[in-house]
């Protein structure tokens, strides 16, 4: 069945085989804002996706051909695993917790800590770590220049039969920015054409005002580093979780001491289906989570000064936010999750849909 | 023959000190770059070569505070950026973004800088009530006095970039 489906990826690019790339078009909400990231050198193109998605559920990437990257990155939990620390080739746990694949068309800094400014320059670390993939992009190039069907694909994506290690990187990052995505509950809400609950509005409500007890004002200002309708900003923050920060984060970038123990505020996009949370794994769940920024966050130098003294209560130190909005902003959570985006074939195992 | 001896036992300290220097800790600095003739890059003491500016300001807990630094468009000056009778033509299309170390970002248009364009004075500032600025705050930190709200009065300023504003 594998042959017969290769045999065809085959022939139907021997049919445009001399063809230039089609551009693809990446399209988004108007609201998104179009500070989007396509290095001039690689232009997303339907053949370079389509080579893309192959590499990305392609075993032949890892040492022992047991690990692709959608291992660790499943659509049907957004692109991530479900497990606090990830399993490398090596049987060994990588350092953090894999991280959500969405909307990477608008990210400057990727990793937890922001170390690659591109997916070009982000692809290569999972691929070569020992603790992950394991694999030296030599290697990789000659495990597929065995392949008939993969010289075909590079050829119809960039023109050109010759696989190397540059196309491998440029090929992954077309794909991985077509993940878009933006048919949730409230993208939804936010184009007219979804009425939130009474609770999904209250906790809305609480998700994005910043508590003034002063002015009777209750709020949780999760929309200070989570808002804006990606419910992204590019941002990296000590969110409290320890008075001594274990992973130094951000500081081994960057060298600055106020970096330590800061992290990358990821998107809130999906966030019911990637537990566990923060860098480490270390929340199995959103109420945890939520707990932790209620009544749990650890003073240290470098804690981020929004959510320091940021409370409900006069003179509080913590939002301390009653059981009821705890549950409304769950209820808000909830209307970001995407069940378009995790059930769009065009971002599956193309291997499987083959076969189907 | 000794001198060139002399020369490698040099370049070995050289390397050994910069690899030293290379896991200390950098000390706070704010850069500036982009449409500049001199890119600088200045620590804290290095603001005393400018003109000092104070302003006093209420803070979210109703206290005073005295913030004490230099103009913003003094730094600029000094890098050579376009500014007095340079800041025509093209040139009006220039602004400056202001990066801070936790990422936010923040815009100025150039001309709203220069003092032949507005009365208005953005400080960037290093000290705060006769002491350095507090945790939270950065090593430097921007204090627009005119803005009605005080989002570009961004703190943790690492770096002040010139740009031509391409759509």
């Amino acid at each position: 069945m594998l042959l017969v489906a290769a045999l065809c990826v085959i022939l139907s690019a021997l049919k445009t085989d001399d063809a230039t790339p089609e551009p693809y078009l990446l399209q988004y909400p108007a609201n998104f804002g179009g500070r989007i990231n396509v290095p001039k050198d690689n232009p997303t193109t339907k053949e370079g996706v389509q080579l893309g998605r192959m590499l990305f559920y392609e075993k032949k990437l890892s040492a022992d051909n047991s690990l692709s990257c959608a291992s660790c990155h499943e659509q049907k939990l957004a692109f991530t695993d479900g497990k606090a620390l990830s399993i490398g080739v090596d049987k060994s746990l990588t350092s953090r917790n894999s991280m959500a694949l969405v909307n990477l068309l608008w990210v400057r800094n990727f990793f937890w800590d922001g170390r690659s400014a591109s997916l070009e320059d982000q692809a290569v670390f999972p691929m070569t770590n020992p603790h992950e993939m394991g694999q030296s992009l030599d290697e990789t190039v000659k495990k597929l220049q065995q392949s008939p069907m993969y010289v075909v694909l590079f050829k119809k994506a960039f023109g050109d039969a010759n696989i190397d290690a540059d196309k491998i990187r440029k090929a992954l990052s077309q794909f991985e920015r077509t993940l878009i995505s933006a048919d949730s509950p409230y993208d939804r809400y936010l184009a007219g054409t979804y009425q939130p609950t009474a609770q999904e509005l209250r906790g809305m409500n609480l998700f994005m005002e910043p508590p003034a007890p002063e002015r009777g004002i209750r709020g949780a200002n999760c929309g200070h580093c989570h808002g804006g309708p990606k419910t992204f900003k590019e941002l990296f923050h000590n969110n409290g979780l320890d008075t001594e920060a274990k992973d130094p984060g951000r500081e081994a970038i960057s060298n600055e001491a106020e970096d330590r123990g800061r992290f990358r505020v990821p998107t809130l996009r999906n966030i019911a289906l990637t537990a566990p949370y923060m860098h480490d794994g270390r929340f199995k769940t959103l109420e945890e989570v939520l707990d932790h920024y209620n009544e749990h966050i650890q003073e240290s130098a470098t804690l981020s000064s929004f959510l320091r003294g940021t409370s409900n209560e006069k003179g509080g130190k913590t939002l301390l936010l009653n059981k009821t909005e705890k549950t409304d902003i769950m209820a808000f959570l909830h209307m970001l999750t995407d069940s378009t985006f995790i059930n769009n074939p065009a971002f599956s195992d193309p291997n499987k849909s083959l076969k189907q | 023959m000794k001198n060139h001896k002399n020369s490698y036992l040099l370049m070995l300290a050289f390397l050994l000190c910069s690899s030293l220097f290379s896991f200390a800790q950098n000390a706070p600095s704010v850069s500036i770059s982009g449409e500049v003739l001199t890119p600088l890059v200045l620590k804290k003491e290095d603001l005393a070569a400018y003109k000092q500016l104070t302003h006093k300001t209420k803070d979210r807990d109703g206290k005073e505070h005295e913030y004490k630094g230099v103009a913003l468009v003094e730094v600029l000056e000094k890098a050579g950026a376009t500014l007095g009778g340079k800041l025509r033509g093209e040139n009006l299309a220039k602004a400056v973004i202001i990066r801070a170390g936790d990422g936010y970002e923040v815009v100025y248009s150039l001309p709203e800088l220069d003092p032949e364009f507005s009365n208005n004075v953005v400080l960037l500032v290093a000290e705060k009530d006769g002491g350095p600025l507090p945790p939270g705050e950065g090593a430097f930190r921007l204090i627009a006095p005119q803005d009605k709200k005080q989002a570009r009065w961004i703190r943790e300023v690492r770096s002040i970039k010139v740009v031509f504003v391409k759509d």
